[in-house]
Order: C-alpha cells, then structure tokens, then sequence
C-alpha cells in the first residue's frame, strides 16, 4: 500500500518536474505545448476512489500553477478531468473487470483508449484555455489552441504508452 | 442535521468537486486581482530553487556549444598571438641586432655568421659543424650564439670548417648566471633532453624565482655579457647551500640553422693576461 502510494507520489513528481522542466518550454509555431502531464490523472487506478481522485488533481494543478504563476487555472482544469475521468472510465473502459483497473491501451483496446485519452485531454485543455483568458470572447482561438495542444498531448501520451507496452 | 450529514456524504464526490473548483477559483480572481500572490508564485523560495537547478542543468547541456565557441576563440586568438610574436620577434632582432654593433664596438666583439652544415646528435657527446673556420677568424675557444641565445664554444677548426661543442654536451660546461646577479653559477647538460639543462653552483642566499632569465656573465672572454641561456623552470636546494636549477634552454637545438661566431678581438691578449695574473698570485 504504502509502496504503491510512493510510487505515485513519485509520478506524480515526475510528471511535475518533465511538464515544468521541459514541455513548458516548448512553443510549437508560438502557442502550441503538450499538457502531459494530465496524463497522471488519466493514469490513476479504479481503485483510488473519486475522493483521491479529485485530490489528486487539485493538487497536481496547483503545484503548477505555483510553478507557472497561473495560480488556480491549472487546478481548476485538472480538478474538472479529476472529477470527469471515472466516469469517462466506466463509459470507455472494459466493462467486465472493475477491481483493479489501471487505463491502459492493453486494456482498454486502442481505439477505447484513444478516445478516452482525447476527450479528457480536449476537456482539460479547453477549460484551461478559457479560465486563462478568463473570458468567453476568444472562445474560437481557446478551441483552436485545445485541439492543437490536444494532439500534441495525445501524441505524446500514446508514444509513452508503447513505450510502456514494449518493456512490458 | 442528520439528512443534512447524509446528503453530504451521498454528494460527497460532487461537493468536494465544487469545493476544490471554488478554490480554484478563488485562487484565480485573487491572483487576478492582486497580480501576483507572493506566497504562492515563482518567486518563492523552493520554486527558485528549482528553477535554478533546471538553470544549472540546462547550462550543463550547452557546455558542448560553448566549448565549441571556445576552442573557435582560442584558436583566433592564438594566430593573433602568433602574428604578434612574429612581429614582436622582428622588432626585438633589429633591437637586439643594434645592441650586439653597439657591444661590439665598446668591447671589440664582431660576429661571424655561419650555417650549421652538421649536427652530430648521439646521445652524449654532440658536436656540429659550422661553415665558417680559420679563413674567417674562427678560433677555438669563441663563444657561438643565435638570435634566441648562447649555443655552444668552437672546439677546433680547419680552414673552412669549425666544430661547436654545443651546451647541450654531457662533457661541456658553460659559466652562466642569474639575471640581475653577480653570483657565476656551472651550466651543464645531463644528456636527456635537448630543451633542459642544470644551472649548479648557486648559493641559497641568492633569491631564485621561477621564470628568472639564465644569462652568460661576460666574465670570460667567450660570451659577452648578457646572452640569453634560458629560463628557470624549477630549483631545489640541495644540502650543500647551493641550488640545483633547472634551465628551459632558450635556443631549440632541434631547429638550428644559423649561428653567430662571437669573435673577441683582444681575446688572446685578455686571456694572456688573465694567465699571467694567475701565475703571480701561485
């Protein structure tokens, strides 16, 4: 138990560290950067409860935003996919298991997966762009600037899940 | 209360989703509203520090960049360099060449110039020969030189030809001193290295600093005063109250070509003299 928590602090951390370190540096053609690291709440077992869940993303957000001085947008987001994902997990996951599930491609099948992954990341991206302008009049460049980013995301989080796949 | 608790605790997931979203929120008008939170924003304290370290390792990563910009500098800089001492070498050779007329007319020295024709180099005993012998006053004895400094002393000569016992000689031993100092000190050559030779006979109570130029003395006929012999690169004192000296010679005996014949004109009469002086004080 304990060891599965470290485990997912460390991710956590390690999720943290790769989105501030790096991704955040990166600006395809000026404005476009994978959110991955959404991806850890995207990640999270059926057996941490919707509770944990939220926390989880509440926090995750937060100490983003303290790094990105965009204090409660990024919380805001990922407290929104927090609350959204377990139900998206019922809806694309496999129905026949529920003890145990950890989202994965194996898992949930590739397509399942895909959309799974997309939805959230397009969710998480779009609320994320709209509380960042904080306003609704640049609605059409925030859905642009989602969906670009989401690709990006999606992209990188289905490479790290081969990745996965091939040491497995 | 009761319903109230149990409405709660049915909701439980939905209230603390609008909880966390009102703190988020709050966060958000706040941060608006105020710019910039103090306590929770990049200027805190652990927030710097990592950024620091993302600083320190990023720089890590473009070492190879700016070594590669480096070693670009280095390398223009050194052919300026080179250009520089070629120059500074030119001018120096015309001063040093104005100094040695001027040393020649006060001491009655006069040079001959001569090509190095052979160059014997065993290990030991190393000999050369010069172009130039007795049809042009070269005589045994004379002190042989180049534009960097002292080469050697004629050991014989024919009519056309002499050959040079170079300093770099195990057997050969040449009188040099510290520039500055009066204090003759015994140049030797221990037979392994071309560029190094040993400066003896120095006492500790001469202060000796790395660098310090090794010169002839001009106490003897052979060389006038002041010939650049090298340069002390190390010294240790022996037990005996003298120094044993290092010397990085300043002529490359690997590059000789021309030398110059340092002939003394009242050599012999010197010489004589000096003989003679000596024989009385017996």
């Amino acid at each position: 138990m304990i060891d599965i928590t470290l485990k997912r602090l460390l991710s956590f951390v390690g999720f943290l560290l790769l989105q501030i370190l790096l991704l955040n540096n990166i600006k395809f053609l000026g404005f476009i950067t994978p959110y991955l690291y959404v991806y850890f709440i995207l990640l999270l077992p059926s057996s941490v409860s919707k509770e944990m869940t939220l926390v989880w993303g509440f926090l995750l957000g937060l100490v983003l935003d303290i790094f990105c001085d965009t204090l409660g947008c990024n919380a805001f987001a990922t407290t929104f996919v927090a609350f959204l994902k377990p139900y998206f997990q019922n809806f694309f996951g496999p129905k026949d298991d529920f003890d145990d599930l950890t989202p994965s491609i194996d898992r949930f099948g590739f397509n399942m997966f895909v959309q799974y992954v997309a939805y959230l990341v397009l969710i998480h991206h779009l609320t994320f762009f709209l509380i960042e302008a904080f306003t609704l009049s640049v609605f059409w460049f925030a859905l642009l600037k989602a969906v670009c980013c989401s690709v990006f995301t999606l992209l990188l989080i289905l490479s790290f899940e081969y990745f996965k796949a091939r040491r497995r | 209360m009761r319903t109230l608790i149990l409405f709660l605790l049915r909701f439980k997931t939905l209230f603390l989703f609008l909880g966390l979203e009102l703190i988020s929120f709050w966060l958000i008008v706040n941060n608006n509203q105020f710019q910039r939170n103090h306590f929770l924003s990049s200027s805190n304290v652990v927030v710097g520090s990592v950024y620091n370290l993302s600083d320190k390792i990023y720089k890590y990563f473009t070492l190879a960049s700016v070594n590669a910009s480096l070693a670009k500098e280095n390398e223009s800089l050194n052919t300026e360099l080179v250009q520089l001492r070629e120059q500074l070498a030119f001018y120096r050779q015309d001063a040093s060449y104005t100094g040695r007329r001027y040393h020649s007319v006060q001491n009655n020295y006069s040079f001959v110039t001569a090509k190095v024709i052979h160059f014997s180099a065993g290990n030991q005993k190393n000999y050369f020969t010069i172009n130039k012998g007795e049809n042009d006053d070269v005589r045994v004895g004379m002190g042989v030189v180049n534009e960097k400094g002292v080469v050697g002393i004629v050991n014989s000569t024919s009519s056309h030809f002499a050959s040079v016992v170079p300093i770099v000689n195990a057997s050969s031993w040449t009188s040099a001193t510290i520039k500055g100092k009066t204090h003759l000190g015994q140049l030797s050559w221990k037979g392994k290295d071309f560029r190094y030779a040993t400066l003896q006979e120095v006492p500790l109570y001469i202060p000796v600093a790395l660098g310090d130029s090794v010169v002839t003395s001009g106490y003897s006929s052979t060389f006038p005063e002041g010939f650049m012999v090298g340069k002390v690169i190390s010294f240790s004192e022996r037990n005996d109250n003298f120094y044993d000296i290092r010397v990085e010679l300043a002529v490359d005996f690997d590059k000789l070509s021309y030398v110059d014949v340092i002939r003394c004109q009242y050599a012999d009469e010197r010489s004589a003299l000096e003989k003679r002086k000596g024989r009385s004080d017996d």
